[in-house]
């Protein structure tokens, strides 16, 4: 009987406020392959980076074999046992196979020269080990991503592991190359490495795992072997929760103009032939997970990214691509994802923030008043009551639900005609949830056209009259409100096995 | 509706890495321009003016060209991890004072060997200055290179204090205009530093972090490199060659006076960006840098031979500055069709 | 709520704000100066010393106005001297061949301007790091000025043209009004339209700011072309006054700027900065050159305290704002 050599206790994890980890416990047993479950959101990204030492846990920590890791520390995780696959971020990608798999601890021959000949070696013999060849000599950014991925899976195998975290690494992997990545899997599991795996196809984990466990809102909401659950069962556990109080309110949709009109917008290997409308009036939701290329398509419509091919029209007019001040002014607003990095300019006060993209428009004017400008900050700030001593601190000091509300309200300003939301709550509390709910819904009652992107499935089917679903870069599906529930939504935008490719 | 998966590789590097084996592999695209560019500019030229390829014009060349290839070793690392020196000049000045003055007969009058000690420590100690505050001081590199260059030239003015030095004994000369198995000594050096900088790019374990701390400073800080004191390390470095360029070839000079060294530092930094070292770090290499500071060397003798008057040596510095410009072009374009490979499947 | 004045992020260049405490340190450190000047050689800080020693400091501020605006959106340019260079060079081929004055000025201008929107160019659209394309270009119009005049110097101007460098209206010299011109003009257009906001997004974070909708690219550009204009009235300041015109003017023009815009408590990192805080730099600048040179009429100890003073007070800017860069 396999005991756990590793054990989870209690982590803990918040971001400004917003839990991402809240006491999750778990344990892994040596040579077992665990599948890690849960939405977007539901915590699963903070916590293989506690695990593997880049994040700092607030609270809990980590043993193998009884002994605690010291936590925020990845060689101290990799000195336990514990290796992330490398991610796009944590790869060096002008560097080589060999390069990227021994940075750190090469290996050495006479006065402290490079041993080439002997890791080269090793690092044919790993790969052989996996099964896979791929030309060690190239640097990584020529390597196909399956390549890349063995690549890392080779680096785990020479650290020794005996747990291999991998996070969604199927997700752009043709039908053969998951094959190959199976059997690697299988063969480290034949050689003691536990494996966590973080994957949303469903046939995959039932395929490859001992155990899963399943995450929802920061916390553990269940661990079963993989024989004693079923598919249905296992989506309901990801996603079942109260709705929010907030009854659907009655919606006029379907009766205004088609305000924002998309057609066929083609971005080779991120999106592929969207085409869909939004009405004024009406709130168009659209679901799928993470990299099925929402976000794309939102700034492709924005003009910030020009697509290959497509065409976009608003209130009637083409809108020509490629130009964010063009899709301003024709009454595109867009609440980007990554409010910290697009959506605000954190050192600037709440009041600069709030006019940053209205002034200098033919609303307001070449010229700065000060009393125009505080009427405006003084109303946004009302009308979103956004929490701040005054229009004069900087932005950063702001929760990350007021940050929001600052986000959103820089538009408002402009009056526009189609607002896009990009994961309009993330990272935003409860009561700062539900005011925001309360404003987008007040936008549509006034004639806005809005477009909802969001992977909290709840938010979704609150807001939307109309829910859209991609799927890997393309539109899965659509659903009514009457028709749409959450368990509908993830069948739609999860992947399909054996997809044509 | 079918489903793309996101292409991997970009057809045109596809078919160059299929090509040649592991010496090819290393060199891009760019050395080979560069080695090109350098051909043809010695045919054309030879052509037009045999004497330009003449041995002992072609030995002069390289000669000239060896304090640009050994500081240019250096920088080529600095650059690497991503920063930037501009105080080479202003140091090269300072140091041929500095090793003037002690060992000149009319002033300290020390022996050559010590002369020459003091000014690869006084070279490495500002290199270590220079390091300190970029790595530790968290300060941009172009503003403390600036910085330093500026304090260096009023350094100079002051040691100089209008006394020119005429009278370099013979020790020194010798490190200048001596030969060893008839080859001068400069460039002995030259190939040594070259050597050695080869070496610890390609061999060893500094190198090789060198390369991952430029590639990816966040994953090489999260791995546990230690990316602070390897940014120390090269900063000191080319402090160090600055002096060492500095002994093997200001002795050639009658006279040293408050100009020598300046201008240096931009020739320096038009080799390492020139000869395909990518400005963001991580990518590059030393032969790189060797073969562009050969190319950009030819220029002024090729002026010259040329014949095409006086007034065509004043032009040097305006290549230069096109050639850097030229080459960050280059760069950018071939990342966009890169990126435009990328996305079309 | 209530509802209160709404200050936003507004930069004047006037004193309308409380100083800034890297600003409040300039003022001690001028005051400073003066006490060891005035102990020193009291005629320095005299009047009549003062405003003929002030006909240096015009060509000095005014390329640190565009170059203030430069480093707020954490650009550089380090080809202004060597632009000063190419455009002194031109009028003085200009006046060589027989132009009329105002001929050979506006083309030197144009070649200004044309030099700036060439930087701007590849920082803007080819989106080349603005360090580099300034190095080459420091170089590159260094040379050219080197290479169409030969080395050569151009004296000899009419007197029109001295009078106009030398001369005054009233007690106030005329490269102070043009220099008051362009400043009072910037400061009016930072504070009073959305171009100072704009300026500080682009430099805190240019992503938000393209995402807003601000016209990055576009403003870049200007900016460098500005500071290209800049150095060429610069350049016909400094002829008019030295009645010279050669290929080495300038040299060292852009380490005393960005000291001067550094110092004045323009971060380098891009986001944060005051004209009135270059303003002060410029004059500490000024008066620590002319002191140095008035009481041991040495030059090489001003670059010392220069550069040490760059350095140390961009350390002091990084080691007090622990932002990761």
């Amino acid at each position: 009987m396999n005991n756990s050599f590793l054990q989870v206790t209690n982590l803990t994890k918040s971001y400004g406020g917003v839990h991402a980890l809240s006491g999750v416990s778990l344990d892994i047993k040596a040579g077992e392959i665990h599948s890690l479950m849960g939405e977007n959101g539901a915590g699963k990204s903070t916590f293989i980076k506690c695990l593997a030492g880049a994040v700092r846990p607030d609270a809990g920590g980590v043993a193998v074999d009884g002994s605690t890791i010291s936590p925020g520390d990845i060689r101290a995780a990799e000195a336990a046992g514990i290796v992330a696959m490398h991610q796009e971020s944590t790869a060096f990608a002008h560097l080589n196979a060999v390069d990227n798999i021994f940075v750190g601890r090469e290996m050495k021959r006479g006065p402290g020269l490079l041993d080439r000949r002997g890791m080269e070696r090793e690092t044919l013999a790993l790969l052989d080990r996996l099964g896979e060849s791929i030309d060690i000599k190239r640097p990584l950014q020529e390597l196909s991503l399956a390549q890349r991925q063995m690549v890392g899976m080779a680096r785990a195998l020479s650290h020794s592991s005996r747990l291999l975290i991998m996070d969604e690494p199927t997700a752009s992997l043709s039908a053969r190359e998951t094959k190959s990545l199976f059997r690697v899997m299988r063969q480290l599991q034949g050689e003691g490495v536990a494996i966590l795996y973080i994957s949303h196809r469903l046939e995959e984990v039932f395929e490859l795992s001992d155990r899963v466990t399943v995450l929802r809102d920061g916390r553990h909401v269940e661990t079963r072997p993989i024989g004693d659950v079923t598919r249905d069962e296992l989506i309901r556990l990801m996603v079942g929760r109260e709705l929010l109080a907030e009854s659907r309110a009655a919606g006029s949709a379907g009766e205004g103009a088609v305000m924002l009109d998309v057609h066929g917008l083609t971005q080779p290997g991120v999106f592929h032939n969207i085409s869909f409308n939004v009405r004024a009036g009406e709130v168009v939701g659209l679901a799928g997970l993470v990299g099925a290329g929402r976000s794309e398509v939102a700034a492709s419509i924005f003009g910030v990214d020009k697509p290959e091919s497509g065409t976009v029209t608003v209130g009637g007019k083409p809108l020509p691509p490629g130009s964010v001040k063009t899709a301003i002014e024709s009454g595109i607003a867009l609440v980007p994802e990554d409010r910290q990095h697009q959506g605000l300019v954190l050192p600037l006060t709440v009041g600069s923030n709030l006019l940053l993209s209205v002034l200098g428009s033919p609303s307001l004017g070449p010229l700065r008043s000060a009393r125009k400008e505080g009427g405006i900050v003084g109303d946004l700030m009302k009308d979103l009551t956004v929490k701040a001593a005054s229009s004069n601190i900087a932005a950063n000091t702001l929760s990350g639900g007021n940050q929001q509300k600052l986000a959103i309200g820089k538009w408002l300003a402009m009056s526009p005609r189609v607002l896009i939301l990009d994961e309009p709550t993330r990272g935003v509390d409860v009561g700062a949830k539900a005011e925001v709910y309360r404003v987008i819904r007040r936008l549509a009652a006034e004639g806005m056209a809005t477009l909802i992107i969001s992977s909290d499935l709840p938010e979704i089917l609150t807001l939307s009259d109309r829910i859209l679903v991609m799927r890997e870069g393309a539109l899965a599906g659509e659903l009514s409100r009457a028709e749409a529930d959450e368990e509908k939504i993830l069948a739609l935008a999860l992947p399909r096995e054996g997809a044509s490719v | 509706m079918t489903i793309h998966t996101p292409p991997a590789i970009p057809s045109q590097l596809q078919s160059n890495a299929a090509a040649g084996g592991g010496f090819f592999r290393l060199l891009k695209q760019r050395e080979y321009g560069v080695l090109a560019l350098l051909a043809l500019t010695l045919i054309v030229v030879g052509l037009i003016n045999p004497a330009f390829v003449a041995g002992g014009n072609l030995k002069d060349i390289l000669v000239a060209a060896a304090p640009a290839i050994i500081v240019g070793c250096g920088l080529t690392f600095v650059v690497l991890m991503g920063e930037i020196d501009i105080s080479m000049g202003a140091l090269m000045g300072v140091l041929a004072t500095v090793m003037g003055q002690l060992t000149s007969p009319s002033h300290a009058h020390l022996p050559v060997g010590e002369g020459i000690l003091i000014t690869l420590a006084l070279g490495s100690l500002v290199g270590l200055i220079n390091g300190l505050l970029v790595a530790y001081g968290r300060m941009p590199s172009i503003i403390v290179t600036l910085g330093m260059m500026t304090v260096l030239q009023g350094v100079n003015l002051i040691l100089i204090n209008g006394q020119w030095i005429t009278d370099m004994p013979a020790g020194l000369r010798w490190f200048g205009t001596g030969r060893f198995l008839a080859v001068p000594i400069s460039i002995w050096t030259t190939i040594l530093v070259v050597a050695a900088s080869i070496i610890l790019a390609r061999e060893t374990p500094l190198g090789h972090r060198i390369y991952a701390s430029g590639s990816n400073p966040e994953a090489a800080r999260l791995t546990g490199l230690p990316v602070r004191p390897i940014k120390l390390f090269v900063f000191t470095l080319t402090g160090l060659l600055t002096a060492v360029a500095t002994v093997v070839s200001v002795p050639l000079l009658a006279v040293i006076e408050p100009g020598v060294g300046k201008g240096f530092e931009l020739l320096a930094v038009t080799c390492v960006v020139v000869g395909g070292t990518s400005i963001s770090g991580g990518q590059g290499n030393i032969i790189g840098t060797v073969l562009a500071a050969l190319l950009l060397s030819v220029v002024r003798p090729t002026l010259v031979f040329l014949k095409l008057g006086p007034s065509a040596s004043y032009w040097e510095r305006a290549i230069q500055g096109a050639f850097i410009l030229a080459a960050v072009l280059l760069d950018q374009v071939a990342r966009a069709r890169s990126r435009r490979g990328k996305a079309g499947a | 709520m209530t509802q209160q004045a709404i200050k936003t992020n507004r930069i004047p260049a006037l004193p309308a704000a409380l100083p800034s405490r890297q600003e409040i340190v300039l003022l001690i450190l001028i005051l400073s100066l003066f006490g060891v000047a005035n102990h020193l050689s009291p005629n320095f800080l005299a009047p009549p010393a003062q405003i003929t020693l002030s006909t240096h400091v015009w060509e000095l501020a005014l390329i640190a106005i565009p170059m203030t605006l430069i480093i707020l959106t954490a650009g550089i340019d380090l080809s202004v001297g060597s632009t000063m260079a190419l455009s002194a060079v031109v009028f003085g081929l200009c006046y060589k061949a027989h132009w009329p004055l105002a001929a050979g000025a506006a083309l030197a201008l144009l070649v200004g301007a044309a030099a700036g929107a060439l930087n701007g160019i590849f920082v803007a659209y080819v989106k080349v790091h603005p360090l580099i394309v300034t190095l080459a270009t420091l170089a590159a119009y260094r040379g050219i000025a080197e290479g169409i005049s030969l080395g050569q110097p151009v004296s000899g101007f009419p007197d029109s043209l001295t009078k106009f460098g030398t001369g005054s209206v009233g007690m106030v010299p005329i490269p102070a009004i043009v220099f008051l011109v362009v400043i009072v003009v910037t400061a009016l257009v930072m504070a009073r339209t959305p171009v100072g906001l704009w300026l500080s997004a682009i430099g805190y974070n240019e992503t938000a700011a393209q995402y807003s909708g601000i016209a990055v690219s576009r403003i870049k550009l200007l900016l460098y072309t500005s500071s290209g204009l800049m150095a060429a009235i610069s350049a016909l300041l400094f002829v008019a006054r030295r009645n010279t015109a050669k290929a080495d003017i300038g040299t060292g023009m852009e380490l005393a700027v960005i000291t001067a815009v550094v110092l004045g408590g323009t971060s380098i990192f891009g986001g944060r900065g005051r004209l009135f805080g270059t303003l002060l730099g410029v004059l500490l600048i000024h008066e620590m050159r002319e002191f140095l040179s008035w009481q041991w009429n040495r030059d090489e100890i001003t670059l010392v305290v220069i550069g040490t003073l760059l350095i140390l007070s961009v350390l002091a800017d990084s080691l007090l704002s622990p932002k990761k860069r």
